[in-house]
């Protein structure tokens, strides 16, 4: 084993940067959301209030719909983004003329900024002027209107959701895929398992680490989502996609709002950090037991 | 796989990449009409060209200057991430350091945080605090690129890590035991191993830093505005300019494509014994 | 297109040549007494934060280089989007980086700023540094708009750079059509004529939306304002339609504890904002699709495509619809009128009690936390010069000098936009800017949510109302204002 000096050391400037820019600014959210302050109030100081804020959090209407909304988009969006972004890293994996084009278009989407693809999808559903509408209108005799059926409106955001980071799916799982052993795929077919058998015996457990990191990353990013759904529906029809970054969005900017906003964000950090640990302890931890 | 039919293959992938494109093709399509054309039953082939929306990007001195400032920030941040992130990962996967497996989850939580309550923080350390004599940190390329660590290098870091764990640690054992220094084994016998996970690393923490949005427009005024900054330039009170803003968007896809097409190959080109058959 | 565009050009020589053109159109009296005044200040660069819309754009293009040449005091303009601007502007006065010189205040939130004593109050601030004031500036020129910008004492704490009423427009190729006269007689009884009271608009969009469909034309007989995630249909609610009933202020009585609910003395949800809920969405109902998504974007885009034969349309968008080819479907043939109304309420206005839609826009301030304010008092003043304004209300429809008026090539502008200018000028006084409070994105933003609410049907207009009222009450006793 190397000195643990070097691995310290190693480590450093990433702590340091994380610590500046990351732990040091939460501290002062927490501090704020342990006070009322809202600059135009009758009074603009920050006043302690103790936990108002956070009780006011969690019996705020508002804010439990939008979390359920949230956590609807989230299961849906991140799931669809696995299984389809899977699929295609593993169609990926063979070699077929044209891959390298192919694989170029699939990634266009990622390079997208979130502001533009929130106005096109707005500009494509939009109804009577939008290209979506029209086709499923002349197509099926279907009536999408995303400014007032909050199912419709929902579901386009899962699917510009889908259709914009999909492609970080199968990147990242294309980068553990081409990282795997030979061997153990070697061995099973030689011992007659079959795909099914492959998948959730050897490949599964060996991408793992990849797929919860890619679950992660989507899931927090997910959470996070506001340009995108702002340009799109603004959070409405109603509220049904006042999802938890567009509410703290909504609280924080135009309402300045900062005492509740820090609290919503602080419980919302503390939410996704107890999923997140769930998943990981649940998918990894058995995993790195077992290998001792 | 092989028994089955290239075409099979190819006949997919125009389909899948039909549906990724079509959105991309309505904003070409949008970038070549005037505002008031959008604004009638759609028509999915275009008919007529309306280059204007090009010109007026063209001919914008400060689009070129926001985009430069979009590469170097981008640029520079992917790189420094994937670094710290690759060295991390390598302090965390090869030693034995107390408590790391709760540093490596504490870093995920950075990229977590709701980020507008954190603008108003990082506002006031970056103006008050760090700060040396006259110079401070808000509206220029370096803040921007060390802002953007918050969410990009626990990306990095967890991204990599499966990547170096995966890479046997017999291999760099025996690179010591010949008598090669901690740094030859990281950038010698590791790093070249890990290519893949580093190239796409690499591209989607440039994606990050490119796209985003929020943490620029706050943190920049003058000096370090970026593409994002300048689009939402477009969305006013009298009205968005959906047509310059799509062509500022096709413009944009093209310094992004080049980035990609040079990462993109050592996806491959790094180790491909892994391809899973079947 | 925004100038900014054209002047920003380095690649076309053509596009260059007009940019110059336009700076050295600009003719400035008592060019020495500027250079002087400007001595003082070498090296100094001001920087100001603005939205990007066209008014705002010449002063980065066409004004801070003139002004720049005359004085050596360099003028840079950040532009951003228009939330962006108020979160960046209050974060520097708030913590007081000093970073801003000068500030776009939108005239909603200048009683918030003004409640802060975040601005500098410049009719003061000229007064006691005499050596600054230029001869040509006169506070008593501006428009009555000035007076959304000014203190108890009538001190100004804004110069206006643009403003713009909220006007019902209408298609002068239809109403003028004799084929459409007579249907509309046969069917109504009545001449087709812009409605002044709401039965007769309501009477007139049924008219359109069915002629559209009958004829199968992309033709609906209004706008609406009636984004269903976006503020702007709670604007246009509250600020165009509201007050056209008799709710003003939107129906909060600040003179009585800043009550909103009819329980205890406000109006938000009296019988007529009510009544007035209910036409508007009548009206939605039978507006384009596309209304459900617009913001004032949209709608002026929907009008400006030919979609729509009547419409409210903010001031600002009115112009281009009007006038600019390359944008719009329906230049020559834009009516303007006054918005219609209930009986009774322009009696009312007249006499002082209320207003019948909207004044809206903007104007610069300096903060208190400048560091530059002196050389900003100049460029202030420089924006507000008759000479400059001319230029300005040519290139960027908007006027906030009563001597702009006076002008010939407004004149002439007039003509084309239909009377927009006429009806600024004469008719102004009978629209007013958003009420006085200082928590107005505060409660807009709490009672919002219900408003989107009605607007999906998920809540009725009656009850809907009901809630906002109390919504409203519960954010003013949190925030402090109401006891």
């Amino acid at each position: 084993m190397q000195s643990r000096k070097l691995g310290w050391l190693l480590l450093a400037p990433t702590l340091a940067v994380l610590f500046l820019f990351g732990v040091v600014p939460f501290f002062y959210v927490i501090y704020v959301a342990f006070h009322q302050w809202n600059p135009f109030a009758a009074n603009p100081e920050m006043i302690f209030n103790g936990a108002d804020n956070f009780r006011q959090v969690v019996f705020d209407a508002g804010f439990l719909a939008s979390l359920g909304v949230t956590m609807a988009f989230v299961f849906f969006a991140v799931l669809t983004e696995l299984i389809i972004g899977y699929l295609l890293a593993q169609a990926f994996m063979k070699d077929f003329p044209g891959k390298a084009i192919f694989r170029t278009i699939h990634t266009l989407p990622l390079i997208m900024a979130p502001i533009i693809v929130g106005s096109i999808w707005k500009l494509m559903t939009t109804p009577s002027i939008g290209i979506i509408p029209h086709l499923l209108d002349s197509w099926f005799g279907y009536d999408l209107n995303i400014g007032q059926s909050a199912g419709a409106a929902f579901a386009i955001t899962v699917i510009m959701d889908v259709w914009h980071w999909t492609p970080l799916v199968t990147l990242t799982l294309i980068a553990a895929l081409v990282s795997l052993p030979p061997d153990p795929f070697e061995q099973a077919q030689i011992d007659g398992a079959n795909k099914r058998q492959i998948f959730w015996h050897i490949t599964l457990p060996m991408i793992a680490p990849a797929v919860v990191a890619t679950v992660f990353i989507r899931l927090m990013d997910a959470l996070r989502t506001v340009d995108e759904v702002l340009m799109l529906t603004g959070g409405g029809p109603g509220s049904a996609t006042r999802y938890v970054g567009v509410h703290i969005f909504k609280e924080v900017f135009p309402r300045t709002n900062y005492g509740y906003g820090s609290a919503v964000s602080v419980i919302v950090l503390y939410l996704t950090i107890v999923v997140c640990w769930l998943l990981y302890v649940g998918m990894l931890a058995p995993r790195n037991t077992k290998k001792g | 796989m092989r028994r089955k039919n290239p075409w099979l293959s190819i006949l997919f992938w125009i389909f899948i990449s039909f549906l990724t494109l079509f959105p991309i093709y309505w904003l070409f399509v949008v970038s070549v009409k005037p505002a008031v054309e959008l604004f009638s039953t759609p028509d999915v082939i275009l008919r007529s060209v309306y280059w204007q929306n090009y010109i007026d990007v063209l001919n914008d001195r400060t689009l070129r200057e926001y985009m430069l400032n979009s590469l170097i920030i981008s640029t520079g941040n992917a790189l420094l991430c994937t670094t710290l992130g690759f060295f991390a990962c390598y302090a965390l996967s090869r030693f034995d350091l107390s408590g790391k497996e709760s540093i490596f989850f504490w870093t995920i939580t950075n990229r977590m945080a709701p980020p507008a309550v954190f603008l108003l923080p990082l506002f006031l350390l970056m103006t008050q605090v760090y700060r040396i004599g006259d110079f401070s940190l808000l509206d220029t390329r370096i803040g921007m690129i060390l802002v953007y660590c918050t969410f990009n290098l626990p990306f990095a870091i967890w991204t990599l890590r499966p990547t170096v764990d995966g890479i046997p640690k017999e291999l760099d054992e025996a690179a010591f035991v010949d008598g090669a220094s901690p740094w030859k084994v990281i950038t010698e016998v590791v790093f070249p191993l890990c290519r893949p996970g580093l190239a796409v690393t690499l591209i989607l923490t440039w994606v990050f830093a490119w796209n985003e949005y929020l943490l620029a427009a706050t943190l920049t005024n003058f000096n370090a505005r970026t593409l994002t900054t300048g689009l939402s330039e477009y969305v006013t009170t009298t009205g968005t300019e959906w047509g310059i803003m799509a062509a500022i968007s096709v413009f944009t896809l093209i310094p992004a494509l080049i980035v990609f097409g040079m990462v993109q190959r050592h996806i491959v080109t790094g180790l491909t014994f892994g391809a899973v058959k079947g | 297109m925004g100038m900014r565009h054209v002047f920003g050009a380095s690649l076309l020589s053509l596009a260059v040549a007009t940019g110059g053109a336009f700076a050295q159109e600009l003719q400035i009296g008592n060019e020495d007494w500027w250079k002087e005044a400007g001595a003082k200040f070498d090296g100094v660069t001001l920087r100001g934060v603005t939205e990007s819309t066209p008014p705002s754009n010449f002063i980065s293009d066409v004004l801070a280089p003139k002004f720049e040449e005359l004085t050596g005091i360099r003028v840079d303009v950040e532009t951003t989007s228009w939330d962006q601007m108020y979160d960046k502007a209050i974060k520097d006065m708030e913590a007081g980086t000093g970073i801003y010189d000068m500030i776009y205040i939108e005239q909603d939130i200048v009683y918030a700023y003004m409640a802060r004593n975040f601005l500098v109050d410049l009719t003061k601030a000229l007064a006691d540094k005499p050596d600054l004031k230029a001869a040509n500036y006169d506070e008593a020129n501006f428009t009555t708009f000035a007076d959304n910008f000014r203190g108890a004492n009538g001190e100004l704490y804004g110069v206006p750079m643009e403003a713009f009423i909220k006007v019902y427009l209408y298609r002068t190729d239809l109403f003028n059509d004799p084929e459409v006269q007579a249907a509309f007689k046969e069917k109504t009884g009545k001449d087709l004529a812009p409605a002044t009271n709401h039965a007769d608009y309501a009477e007139i969009a049924q008219f359109f939306t069915q002629w559209g469909k009958d004829k199968g034309l992309d033709l609906w007989g209004t706008t609406a304002q009636a984004h269903t995630g976006h503020p702007a249909s709670w604007y246009e609610f509250f600020e165009s339609v509201a007050p056209t009933y008799g709710v003003y202020n939107w129906g909060i009585d600040a003179a009585n504890n800043y009550a909103a609910s009819v329980e205890n003395g406000g109006t938000m949800n009296s019988p007529e904002s009510k009544e007035a809920l209910k036409w508007w969405l009548s009206m939605r109902d039978i507006a384009p699709p596309e209304s459900v998504q617009s913001t004032w974007t949209e709608v002026a885009t929907t009008f400006a495509a030919g979609r729509a034969a009547q419409g409210l349309v903010y001031g600002e968008n009115a112009a281009w619809i009007a006038s600019d080819e390359s944008k719009s479907k329906v230049v020559g043939n834009v009516g303007v009128a006054l918005p219609p109304m209930q009986d009774g309420i322009l009696e009312q206005v007249e006499g002082g009690t209320g207003y019948i839609g909207y004044y809206d826009g903007g104007a610069f301030g300096l903060p208190v936390t400048s560091k530059n304010q002196d050389a900003a008092l100049l460029f202030l003043q420089f924006m507000a010069l008759p000479e400059v304004q001319e230029e300005w209300a040519v290139a960027a429809p908007r006027i906030t000098l009563t001597s702009t008026y006076d002008s010939p090539k407004v004149a002439e502008l007039n003509t084309e936009l239909g009377g927009y200018y006429d009806m600024l000028k004469d008719q102004g006084y009978l629209f007013k800017g958003a009420p006085e409070y200082p928590f107005h994105a505060q409660v807009r933003e709490a009672t919002a949510p219900i408003f989107y609410d009605i607007l999906t049907g998920k809540i009725g207009p009656d009850e809907g109302l009901d809630q906002m009222a109390a919504k409203a009450e519960e954010e003013l006793t949190s925030l402090g204002y109401r006891k």
